[in-house]
């Protein structure tokens, strides 16, 4: 119990704003059209390190430094192999099954390198994060694991979660000492449970108001704008999708995190509520609608800011003995074609 | 002179420090108490540009770092050496070129909506292999068949009739008589329909027999479907439904759950206008043919008003720019300006 008392709780702070945000994403983003995208490696650079910059722990802030041309080169090999494979298939259709083949032993390569590349160009105080999976683990966590919980029928999904969880914290370092993190298979099961009986309840409590709505406006118009009550139940069911999905990812995500130790004696904490984020990400969208997405740059602050602010660390010293065991950065060519083929990676 | 901490060789331990530049191409660094840590060539030091106000970063070429919170101070510092620009951030903060980047983007992306994707589309049409044609439009026909579609029950002369029509109708098509085959199935879950495939097939669905008074109204459809054949319509919308995603992907720079919730919408509102102005197309292409025959427009505006009204019965069958066919009441109306030349 004596380490747990030493531990000195340091709030994460985020200091950007929405107005600022705004003029760095639409000058970079007018820039990168009028380069007709190459300059959109260096946006990606300027809009990412102004998020990390931001973000402050223990009065120090996240540094972002990667090499934009190296960002540059992944996206023109990612769009070069994107055009072969749409060329290849569109004149040899019975080539597909190759690329696949192809594609599929490359997907553990290019979650590693993508999430190497991620950590090895994030900075805190001077030091560089680090991510060291191998392609045996990878495979084994970021596909054999999904497939298994897919076959499953779903009921190993839960346990393939936490299989990816794990391999994307416990291979997370920084100044070559590990994170890691430890929970138990049946606290996943509860979220994953939760989630399925939120979606099940809120949606057929919609079915029934449908269903009144319907029966209300048959022969006698018994409620007003009657007809407009079908239409208007509708987006309703994406809200209920959407709260259901991020009530499992931010619940597993809080599991995670508190469960998390650094260097074996540091703590994270993290206390982000799904419905908070369920209502700022249905309020950003509609927001985002209604200015033909001028207040996009202003929602993804407004959403940073809210969860970078209910995290915490636990610190059980001034972190000033952590040094750099790293010095070069791999390359960026993984995390370029899987941003491009959307493997959506993290957790 | 600015005021910032000092980081150590590869760690992250600091102490307060100063950084000036005592002379054109140097940078001298001192702890509080004025002691020398170190003196850096200018050119040798990683200096960030200035982004927003967090920290301006100077990386030495020992794996020091110095950083300041004094963005001013750094800038006023770097004056005139060309080193850590500030000029992005310039523009960023300038309300006018801000207002400039709003236009800019607006108007690249109305342009890439309303030309550039339609252009692009419509030339990926014109390239594919007709091998790959056949191929997708045989893809398309055998899942419908497994699924939706069975074997007609149309009597052979009435087949034999409709195959006559088309051949009326196919004169006046831009490609050879035997590229539009007509394919009957029997579709109850579908109900009435006709749709054309890329390679020149058109089936017509058994259910839609029963609503037609005259040959002129199947005319009407068969002149319809074969322009879709004619301008390459279905492929042109294969090719948009990757483009618009593509494009999508490429203005907001990242796929963050808020970023697919909030694109989703726009890409289908977006397509959905394609497929409408391709039915307009069709629809005219449609009414030149029947007038070239000798025929009323008006016959395939009856139909539709009969379709209309079986499919969507009194309601309506809800808000046209959510469909992919244009409200049935203006088809119709431009049908019936068709009619007198």
């Amino acid at each position: 119990m004596e380490g747990e008392n030493a531990l000195i709780r340091h709030d994460f702070e985020f200091r950007g704003s929405g107005r600022e945000y705004f003029g760095i994403w639409i000058v970079n983003l007018a820039l990168s059209l009028i380069t007709f995208g190459i300059y959109s490696a260096w946006a990606k650079v300027r809009t990412q390190r102004y998020l990390y910059g931001n973000t402050y722990v223990a009065g120090h802030s996240l540094d972002y430094d990667p090499s934009p041309w190296r960002i540059l080169i992944g996206r023109i090999i990612a769009v070069s192999a994107f055009l072969a494979y749409s060329v290849a298939v569109g004149f040899w259709p019975q080539t597909i099954g190759l690329f696949y083949i192809g594609f599929g032993l490359l997907i553990p390569w290019l979650i590693n390198s993508s999430l190497r590349f991620s950590a090895r160009n994030t900075l805190y105080r001077n030091i560089r994060f680090d991510f060291v999976g191998r392609y045996s683990e990878a495979l084994v966590n970021y596909v054999i694991w999904p497939i298994v919980g897919y076959v499953s029928l779903f009921l190993l999904l839960p346990r393939a979660r936490k299989a990816r969880d794990y391999y994307y914290i416990n291979k997370h370092a920084y100044g070559g000492r590990p994170f890691q993190t430890s929970f138990s298979t049946g606290r996943i099961y509860l979220i994953y449970l939760g989630g399925v009986a939120l979606f099940l309840g809120l949606g057929a409590l919609l079915v029934a108001v449908s269903a009144w709505a319907d029966a209300a406006t048959g022969d006698f118009k018994t409620v007003p704008f009657g007809d407009y009550l079908g239409f208007a139940v509708l987006p309703l069911y994406f809200i209920v999708y959407t709260a259901a999905v991020t009530f499992i990812d931010i619940m597993v995500f809080n599991l995670t995190v508190n469960h998390t130790t650094f260097d074996e004696r540091h703590k994270l904490a993290s206390r982000v509520s799904p419905w908070m984020v369920t209502w700022i990400v249905v309020t950003n969208f509609l927001l985002t609608l209604l200015t033909i997405g001028l207040f996009y740059p202003f929602g993804r602050v407004r959403l940073t800011r809210y969860q970078t602010e209910r995290l915490s660390l636990m610190a059980a010293s001034d972190l000033d003995e952590y040094t750099s065991e790293l010095s070069r950065a791999n390359s960026a060519i993984g995390e370029e074609v899987a941003g491009f083929f959307d493997l959506g990676i993290g957790l | 002179m600015i005021e910032g901490r000092y980081f150590q060789p590869r760690s992250a331990r600091f102490s307060p420090a100063r950084l000036s530049r005592p002379e054109k191409r140097m940078l001298r660094l001192e702890g509080q108490d004025g002691a020398l840590i170190g003196e850096f060539r200018l050119k040798r030091v990683r200096i960030r540009e200035r982004l927003g106000n967090i920290p301006r970063r100077f990386r030495f070429p020992d794996g020091g770092m110095f950083e300041t919170m004094d963005n001013d101070g750094a800038d006023a510092l770097l004056a005139g050496t060309g080193r850590g620009a500030s000029t992005l951030d310039r523009l960023e903060r300038s309300l006018r070129w801000v207002a400039l980047s709003v236009v800019i983007v607006v108007a690249a992306i109305y342009g890439f909506a309303a030309y550039g994707i339609p252009l692009l589309a419509d030339e990926l049409a014109r390239v594919t292999p007709p091998n790959v044609i056949t191929f997708i439009a045989q893809q398309s026909l055998k899942t419908l068949d497994g699924r939706v579609l069975s074997p007609t029950t149309l009597k052979p002369e009435q087949k034999a009739k409709a195959q006559a029509i088309l051949e009326k109708a196919a004169k006046h098509g831009h490609l050879p008589l035997k590229t539009y085959r007509l394919v009957f199935r029997n579709a109850p879950h579908v109900g009435p329909n006709a749709f054309a495939l890329p390679d020149g097939e058109i089936v017509v669905t058994d259910q839609l027999f029963p609503l037609i008074k005259s040959d002129s109204e199947l005319e009407g459809v068969l002149a319809h479907e074969i322009a879709h054949v004619d301008r390459r319509h279905g492929l042109q919308s294969i090719y948009q439904a990757s483009l618009v995603p593509a494009a999508i992907a490429v203005m907001t720079g990242d796929a963050s759950q808020f970023g697919q919730l909030a694109t989703l919408l726009p890409g289908i509102l977006l397509q959905s206008s394609y497929r409408r102005s391709f039915e307009q197309q069709a629809d005219d292409d449609a009414a030149e043919t029947l007038k070239a025959n000798g025929e009323d427009p008006a016959s395939l505006a009856h139909l539709l008003l009969r379709l209309d009204a079986k499919v969507c019965g009194k309601t309506g069958c809800g808000p046209s720019w959510l469909s992919s066919h244009p409200a049935t009441i203006d088809r119709v109306n431009r049908l019936m300006g068709e009619r007198k030349p």
